[in-house]
């Protein structure tokens, strides 16, 4: 607050920088006696601003932030081959989709470490710990299961005109870190993970 | 840190500007006109009936309603809202602490500022309408809680029909803002 009000140039304003000489010629042109200083008008208009700048960026939808290019595997993909492909694409989740491209499940990281026997999976180090503490490394019990086995479904999924906010909302609800983005017949059209969502809040322009 | 102290009283800002000729004129014509409704009532029909209509406030009110239309000060519900509720006060701080004088007007003073602020009925003058029953002896304070009603009740809804009136003549000028 103290801050804000010791000098005028030290709350810039974004956007458009108005100084007060803009103000007051505003107030000029508005007949009437306006019971506000031009520095405390320029204040409102920079919270305001700021306020509009918030809002806008919660109405961008799924549709416009997804990842469209999304590696996905069918629920009888080999668990070895999905591993692969995740780690291939440097990604922790991918959509499993059936002969129609409908989306059935999504299979994350998490589901892997749950079913090597780690009992709270929270995150690839649970498994370096089980490991460590336990005599050799975990067996893969999971070599010949397949994508379906060990898949979450059903999927949470969302409409591309799904606004970001009611995602971060499904995201930390179910505790999960994407959505699929479906048409409304079920079929995939992208992901939204975590990521996504603050490259957007970023900007836009980084966001592609 | 001191020094952080004193800076803040070198201000920030700058006046607004001076408004135009037009505006200048319509402040007057509305001010003229409705303490001159408040006051004709008082000086010359009341005079005889010991009642009073017109209250030193009303000055300071006129400049708002008149003079500053855009203000939030200056809706309808700050200047009869902020005029009642101090009214209010300033009679039960008076009749709490009557020989007290200095004391009941601070606190009249004080807590009509706090409930105009709670109550979104701020109106500068409503301060003095809380001072002036404590302060004008037997004259104004023998009406007891009928102040409330008359002067100020009365006397803030002539000014406020004035206002309505008059102010709404002027082709760039609109009152009120807000009722409520």
């Amino acid at each position: 607050m103290s801050e804000a009000h010791e000098k005028p140039e030290s709350a810039p304003t974004p956007g458009i920088d108005l100084n007060e000489q803009d103000i007051l010629e505003a107030m000029r042109a508005i007949p009437g006696y306006l019971d506000i200083t031009p520095g405390d008008f320029r204040e409102v208009y920079r919270l305001a601003f700021q306020h509009a700048l918030e809002r806008l960026s919660r109405d961008v939808t799924a549709g416009e932030i997804m990842t469209k290019d999304v590696v996905s595997v069918n629920p009888d993909t080999q668990l070895a081959d999905v591993a692969a492909a995740m780690g291939r694409r440097g990604v922790s989740g991918v959509p499993v989709v059936d002969a129609e491209l409908k989306v059935v499940g999504i299979i994350s990281e998490k589901d892997f470490l749950s079913r090597l026997g780690v009992v709270e999976p929270r995150n690839f180090m649970s498994l370096v710990a089980d490991c460590l503490m336990t005599k050799g490394c975990v067996a893969l019990p999971i070599k010949v299961a397949l994508a379906g086995d060990l898949m979450n479904s059903p999927a949470v999924t969302v409409a591309p005109d799904t606004p970001v906010r009611d995602i971060a909302a499904l995201l930390t609800q179910h505790s999960i870190n994407r959505v699929a983005v479906t048409d409304p017949n079920g079929r995939l059209l992208g992901l939204v993970s975590r990521g996504d969502i603050i490259k957007a809040t970023i900007g836009r322009e980084s966001a592609c | 840190m001191l020094g952080a102290y004193f800076r803040k009283m070198t201000g920030t800002s700058q006046s607004p500007p001076r408004v135009s000729l037009g505006e200048i004129l319509w402040s007057w014509v509305g001010a003229f006109l409705g303490i001159a409704a408040v006051a004709y009532i008082n000086y010359g029909l009341m005079d005889k009936t010991g009642l009073l209509l017109l209250i030193g406030s009303f000055g300071a009110s006129a400049v708002l309603i008149y003079g500053a239309i855009k203000s939030p000060l200056a809706q309808p519900r700050n200047f009869l809202g902020g005029h009642l509720v101090s009214a209010l006060i300033g009679v039960t701080a008076f009749k709490l602490l009557a020989p007290h004088l200095w004391l009941a007007a601070a606190l009249a003073v004080a807590t009509s500022i706090a409930v105009m602020h709670a109550t979104k009925t701020l109106h500068p003058p409503g301060g003095a309408t809380a001072l002036i029953f404590v302060i004008s002896g037997p004259p104004v304070t023998n009406l007891g809680y009928f102040y409330v009603l008359m002067p100020v009740g009365a006397g803030a809804l002539i000014m406020l029909g004035v206002a309505l009136l008059v102010n709404n003549l002027a082709p760039r000028r609109r009152y009120p803002e807000f009722w409520w």
